[in-house]
């Protein structure tokens, strides 16, 4: 199974010869991956660098105590639904803040399907994981869509709040203590009906989700680069004129708010199958819908495997925080708060060529002194909002004398 | 269903106090959304630090100066924890004065995602700040405060209603009035209306953008913390209080109108009285009704019950 999904994206000659193809276009060489993906020789390089290196995390998890299989699998999971809501953020400008409904609709329909219905095929409970999440989508999207800005931001948040609400509130869906989703070596989920140990099933769902991320983002990179991927920038920039150019507004834009239901159910129905049971307060809370919205920005939402690498950055900071500081909440936030003053491309955009970030480094490389003169323009810098602020403070209270 | 009158009452009075609560919640987070357009995601987490800083003040000033005993003794007990909670709230103003002028100012041309972000991660910071000073255990005032459910003012009426919520209700119809009274008739309140209305022309005729966005996000911090000296003594203060009351902050100002302090007021007295009619009904229902009810005040107005900030206050 994962060699076909490695195959799609770093090539491999053995599919229709056409792969991998070399290019050359105004006497530049590149790479194609597929149809209408072609890349600059550097960044197939990366690219491919890329998915050796989410292939290998299994064997990696063994060298080092501080990578878990675990802990990244959540990541990834997360980043892709990230992925999904990047759609909106990036494209339509659209800020959701209820993503983590649909996530935790698919991871929910997975755990229904398996503990209420006694599905055992994998397939199934990923297939009803994005079905549900899908409708979810469509529901959530058509009543929240009549509104834009902070309204639909709010709406969305309100919405996953509610199912919060209910899901926590039934014994149905297993109150505040969820749900298992076949737990048990005897129980576990079938691939093709083979029955795994519990170690071969961690691997076998993370290559799963290995094959999934990637077809994701080929599929995300195609979309983006489409015709509706291209109304949907325009809808970004001016609702208005788009509306005047002829692009039917509303329909795109719950099309995209769909489609990145899709992955939220997705990437929630493999976090049922990774974490064999589903809280609400770990699926479904609002937090989530955060932590879902702040990957996406922290990798750099405005790159295609940004939102992903943000995912298992955050978790990672998450847990491995955790472990060093009892205060590691303050730590994301710390992180958080640097990324909006220091780095607000995100991880990826800021290490893309021609950002600020790489252009100071250059600099920096340059004359390793200016290292001072920035260090004291920044002390320079609080000390002067500092003192604006007692100022401020002072004329609150005693007025303008 | 026959329904007992009293009963009746006695929850429409649990409404109306629980709504002057999340009154008090979301005027501050409405008056800093409608005035400097930022969605303050800290907004619970000063709630929180106001109680936290209460509890310290009430165990300090309640225990130290008016021991609740006697009738004018509990009057005098009323009296001082009530300035102990404003007080509390006061600490919480450097703060916010602190965090509008150092960081927030900086983001005001930026993309909205990343005042997002920022006051996201202020969220996280403020949580461990309140673990960091008074531990991860939660914190009850419960002793000291009962004192004041001892007067029984309820029962005068034939009503068995803590007295403290009562308390509340007039506390939050004062903060209510002042809060008009401010916007509409003081000369700072119409400049801050004027800033909200068109920042520009506000510039143009002398008015200090600066000044008011750190006031106003003071003034937020300052009910914020204020709501949550007041709301403490009925539960603990713990580390994971903030959260519920940003949640429901927002269904009230959603259900308001995006920014505007009237609506605030209408939505958060509805919210409170048909949630807690409805979990006296169907208690299950605690946690989805007031989603419920900004669903269904949604579908039948879109934009919310009042417009936005500035025209009226």
């Amino acid at each position: 199974m994962s060699d076909d999904g490695t195959a799609a994206d770093a090539g491999s000659a053995s599919r229709e010869g056409r792969l991998p193809g070399i290019v050359t276009r105004d006497g530049d060489r590149y790479v194609r991956v597929t149809r209408g993906l072609e890349l600059p020789p550097r960044r197939a390089a990366l690219g491919l660098l890329g998915v050796i290196l989410f292939v290998a995390v299994p064997d990696l998890a063994t060298l080092s105590p501080l990578l878990q299989l675990q802990v990244v699998h959540q990541g990834v999971l997360f980043g892709l639904a990230a992925v999904g809501l990047n759609l909106l953020l990036r494209h339509t400008r659209l800020v959701s803040f209820g993503h983590a409904a649909f996530f935790g609709t698919g991871a929910y329909a997975a755990a229904i399907l398996a503990t209420h219905f006694d599905v055992t095929s994998m397939l199934l409970l990923l297939a009803g994981a994005t079905l549900f999440g899908t409708l979810m989508a469509g529901v959530v999207g058509y009543l929240s869509l009549r509104h834009t800005g902070l309204y639909f931001s709010l709406l969305t948040l309100a919405f996953g709040q509610l199912l919060y609400a209910v899901v926590i509130g039934q014994g149905y869906f297993g109150s505040s203590d969820g749900l298992s989703v076949r737990p048990g070596e005897a129980n576990q989920a079938l691939l093709f009906g083979v029955e795994f140990g519990s170690e071969a099933y961690s691997v076998i769902v993370y290559y799963l989700t290995v094959l999934v991320v990637v077809v994701g983002l080929l599929v995300m990179w195609r979309v983006i680069n489409s015709p509706f991927g291209n109304a949907l920038d325009a809808i970004g920039q001016n609702r208005t004129r788009a509306r005047f150019i002829g692009i039917p507004v509303r329909r795109y834009v719950l099309a995209a708010f769909v489609l990145s239901g899709v992955y939220g159910g997705l990437a929630g129905g493999m976090y049922g199958l990774v974490q064999q049971h589903v809280r609400p307060e770990s699926t479904l809370y609002f937090l989530r819908s955060g932590d879902i919205l702040f990957m996406a920005i922290l990798g750099g939402f405005q790159t295609l495997v940004g939102p992903l690498v943000g995912g298992i950055v955050l978790v990672f900071l998450q847990d491995v925080g955790r472990d060093v500081t009892s205060y590691f909440d303050a730590l994301t936030g710390v992180v958080l708060v640097a990324l909006v003053f220091g780095f607000p491309r995100g991880i990826v955009g800021s290490l893309k060529r021609g950002s600020p970030f790489r252009e100071r480094l250059g600099r920096l490389a340059a004359d390793p002194s200016l290292a001072a003169t920035w260090l004291r323009g920044a002390r320079d810098a609080a000390v002067a909002a500092a003192y604006r602020a007692g100022e401020n403070l002072r004329i609150l209270l005693f007025g303008v004398n | 269903m026959p329904v007992d009158l009293s009963n009746l009452l006695v929850h429409t009075l649990n409404g109306v106090q629980y709504g002057f609560i999340l009154f008090l919640i979301a005027s501050g987070l409405t008056v800093i959304l409608g005035i400097l357009d930022v969605l303050n995601l800290a907004h619970g987490e000063l709630f929180a630090f106001g109680a936290y800083v209460a509890f310290s003040v009430f165990g300090y000033v309640t225990g130290a100066i008016a021991p609740p005993s006697g009738a004018g003794g509990l009057a005098l007990f009323l009296a001082v924890s009530l300035g102990a909670a404003v007080l509390a709230a006061l600490a919480v103003v450097p703060l916010g004065a602190a965090i509008e002028a150092v960081f927030l100012r900086r983001l005001y041309g930026r993309d909205e995602v990343y005042q997002l972000v920022f006051t996201f991660g202020l969220l996280l910071i403020i949580k461990d700040l309140n673990k960091l000073i008074w531990g991860p255990t939660p914190v009850r005032v419960q002793s000291v405060y009962s004192g004041i459910n001892r007067i029984p003012a309820a029962e005068l009426v034939g009503l068995n209603f803590p007295t403290y919520k009562l308390v509340i209700i007039a506390v939050g119809a004062v903060v209510v009035a002042a809060l008009f009274w401010f916007f509409d008739r003081t000369k700072t309140g119409r400049l801050i209306r004027a800033t909200a209305i068109d920042r520009e022309m506000a510039t143009a005729i002398g008015v200090s953008t600066d000044r008011t966005f750190t006031l106003v996000f003071a003034l937020g911090a300052f009910l914020a913390g204020f709501a949550g000296a007041i709301a403490l003594p009925q539960s603990t203060a713990n580390l994971a209080m903030g959260a519920n009351p940003l949640v429901l902050s927002f269904v009230v100002i959603v259900i308001g109108g995006l920014g505007s302090l009237r609506g605030a007021f209408v939505a958060a007295l509805l919210v409170g009285v048909l949630s807690r009619w409805a979990v006296w009904q169907y208690p299950p229902a605690e946690l989805a009704a007031p989603f419920a009810i900004m669903i269904l005040v949604l579908l039948v107005k879109p934009d919310g019950l009042f417009g936005t900030w500035g025209e009226t206050a």
